[in-house]
């Protein structure tokens, strides 16, 4: 682009602007021409073609004016915007430096901690905090079969929905405790995983990600379609609330029971339940953060590794790739099942309607976008993803344009994921004298 | 030198391929502690032979027998091929396959997953940082650091194995496949794409496999001067039947091999031929 002679061709902006103005006036028109008035004498439709016309203006005017930046400041301008390390000007560059991420991760962890007691916290906002962290744990450990093993898992929320049933039928049915329950909900979640994992150890990539889709669905149906055991469409309701070691916490106590305020002598309020269920699922997500980190250093984390980067290379020393699959969607699955047995007791209620694809989406989402196997990454990407929505309620309806377009932007800035960066899980270091001679 | 049981017989190897047959009725042995080179013109079946033996193809008829150092003899045509590589054969390949987003050491202990799975009792004594675990992690990494060093990476431990140079990935493949402790190494042209002087270290490195290690090698190779110097027996292939088997210098004369695999006319890879002439 020569920048002494600026004379730009405006016929031929205006006709590019006008095709833009001409797309954009058809999709406008079935999306923001029409719209369904309820009023007192049933519904209505409203026609509103200016609408339409407006979108069409203001497309025609934003795609002209982007045309003269393009010619007037050259690509080269405009294509910095896109250069992928436009990010880490506004990521500190050190997040990715091992040391310094270990202290962001110990500070993000103490501030998790000490949350409840800062002036500001109130129960709205240790609330979401839970369900971030819901979402946290669900994508810590998806990322083990995603991020670590390669396993494109598309129904991972079949795990979560095992999880939460196992956890209410077994409370309501045997009377187990929480804590009894959870480690069953692992354990059957862990063999959903098992019996996904063995029809599926042939398949990679697409097609294992649409049978897993699939997976995700039957068990949805399965649920919705078997009342007699999980109540189908209208959920099971009732689910025991989870006791502080035995000591309830709800206002009056049950048969024999004892609730947490009487027990320490303070009065009851609703915030002990919030504040208890918070530490509970930030505890559960530690848990699977460290069993993460400390897995990847053993040999059953580095083999799901090498899965990843080369199945016929493994096959080659002598690795057992189904084993390796299996034990990867397993574990994966059993942090799911831990995590749906918390959103059970959480909620008190669990219906289908919880656990469809788009939870799925959700979770994968925050996978990707954090940075596949970075456990930063997922924190940051659950904040972004499930964060924001909860903050900007009044903004709902632009969640999937907000979305959509988050997506655009990270594949165009950073396709590696917000953090990317993988840590070796080991040091050997060079050799200190100058070796064999 | 054939009184000693062969530590590998193929015998009446057939496979197809639709119509194809790319190996007919081949047999041969390989002597144990020695260098067996397959050697043919492309498309002869080298490398299909070695996916046979090494459980990646299941031929249509033959015996591939390994007999262990230690006495058992194992049938591969009838194993997975990770138990053929834990049995202790173990392989590289032409078109590299590292694990390159992983570093050059991880890729070494992955290589000796095996061992360590065992060591780790399924990963619960690795959890529990367990000392009989925590001190086979340690020989692992001192067996990595050794192949590092044999093979002149040392100073690459940590960088990622994809990263590296080409001739130091082919050098990062020996080393991975001996970190999984083979008996039988089968190498899939270990010297393609290596300069001259990398390939008379490669010559060093496998003669030191054979005589320090008393590892058996199985070689496909292309290049005369790493095959003709440093084998001790050759086996000649020619669409996918065996034409001529003997010593390097047999072979050289051998006119079958001459006429099948170099071309009559083609006075370089004559001249190439006998680079390996002392």
């Amino acid at each position: 682009m020569k920048a002494a002679a600026f004379r730009p061709n405006y016929a031929a902006l205006a006709g590019e602007a006008g095709v833009a103005a001409l797309v954009a006036a058809l999709l406008a028109f079935p999306l923001l021409g029409f719209r369904l008035d309820a009023s007192a004498r049933g519904l209505a439709l409203d026609v509103r073609l200016i609408w339409v016309v407006y979108a069409a203006v203001a497309v025609f005017a934003g795609r002209l004016f982007f045309a003269l930046v393009v010619q007037h400041y050259g690509v080269r301008f405009v294509a910095s915007f896109s250069r992928a390390d436009l990010l880490p000007r506004y990521i500190p560059a050190r997040l990715t430096h091992y040391a310094s991420r270990y202290h962001v991760g110990a500070a993000m962890m103490a501030f998790a901690i000490m949350l409840p007691w800062f002036g500001f916290s109130d129960r709205n906002l240790i609330d979401k905090m839970t369900l971030i962290l819901i979402y946290v744990m669900l994508g810590w450990g998806l990322n083990i079969v995603v991020g670590l093993a390669g396993l494109l898992d598309l129904g991972y929320v079949a795990f979560y929905a095992v999880g939460a049933y196992s956890y209410a039928l077994l409370s309501s049915t045997f009377g187990l405790s929480f804590w009894a329950c959870l480690p069953l909900a692992g354990l059957l979640a862990g063999a959903a995983g098992l019996a996904l994992g063995f029809p599926v150890l042939r398949l990679r990539g697409d097609y294992l990600a649409i049978v897993t889709l699939g997976f995700g669905e039957i068990v949805r149906e399965v649920i919705i379609n078997w009342q007699v055991v999980t109540g189908g469409p209208n959920g099971l309701s009732g689910i025991q609330r989870p006791s502080f070691f035995g000591l309830e916490l709800l206002p009056v106590a049950s048969d024999g029971g004892t609730t947490f305020a009487d027990f320490f002598g303070i009065a009851f309020s609703p915030d002990q339940r919030i504040i208890f269920l918070y530490y509970l699922i930030l505890a559960l997500a530690l848990f699977t953060n460290l069993f993460t980190l400390r897995i990847r250093k053993l040999p059953i984390g580095r083999a799901w590794e090498a899965l990843r980067e080369d199945e016929i290379a493994c096959r080659s020393l002598g690795l057992n790739p189904t084993m390796i699959k299996l034990s990867a969607f397993a574990i994966g699955a059993s942090f799911a099942g831990f995590a749906g047995s918390f959103f059970a007791t959480r909620q008190g209620f669990i219906s289908p309607e919880s656990f469809t694809f788009i939870e799925s989406a959700i979770i994968l989402s925050i996978v990707v976008l954090g940075g596949m196997g970075s456990q930063i990454g997922i924190v940051l990407a659950a904040l972004l993803l499930v964060g924001l929505p909860e903050w900007f309620r009044d903004l709902a309806e632009f969640r999937m344009v907000a979305f959509g377009a988050a997506m655009v932007l990270i594949m165009v800035w950073r396709p590696q994921g917000l953090l990317s960066h993988r840590d070796p899980t080991l040091q050997l270091g060079k050799p200190v004298a100058e070796g064999k001679a | 030198m054939s009184i000693v049981a062969p530590v590998l017989s193929v015998e009446h190897l057939t496979i197809r391929f639709g119509g194809l047959v790319a190996i007919d009725d081949l047999s041969f042995d390989a002597a144990p502690g020695q260098i067996t080179a397959l050697i043919g013109p492309n498309g002869a079946g080298k490398t299909t032979a070695f996916n046979c033996i090494t459980g990646f193809y299941k031929p249509d008829v033959g015996r591939l027998s390994f007999h262990h150092p230690d006495g058992k003899t194992y049938y591969l045509e009838r194993m997975d091929g990770f138990r053929i590589a834990r049995a202790g054969v173990v392989r590289s390949f032409q078109n590299i396959r590292l694990f390159p987003a992983m570093s050059v050491a991880e890729n070494l202990m992955v290589a000796q997953h095996v061992a360590l799975m065992r060591a780790s009792m399924f990963s619960i004594a690795g959890f529990l940082r367990l000392p009989g675990y925590m001190k086979a992690e340690r020989e692992a990494r001192d067996l990595a650091r050794y192949w590092l060093d044999q093979t002149g990476l040392a100073q690459e431990a940590d960088t990622l194995a994809g990263s590296l140079p080409y001739g130091s990935q082919r050098r990062l493949e020996i080393a991975r496949a001996m970190c999984a402790g083979p008996k039988l190494l089968c190498l899939d042209e270990p010297a393609a794409g290596l300069n001259p002087s990398e390939s008379h270290a490669l010559n060093e490195l496998l003669a030191k496999i054979r005589d320090v290690h008393k590892i058996s090698v199985l070689l496909i190779e292309h290049d005369m001067s790493v095959v003709m110097q440093i084998s001790d027996r050759i086996i000649v292939l020619e669409q996918g039947r065996l034409i001529a088997e003997g010593t390097p210098a047999e072979i050289r004369a051998n006119p079958d091999v001459i006429r099948a695999y170099l071309g009559v006319e083609d006075e370089d890879e004559l001249a190439a031929l006998s680079v390996g002439v002392e």
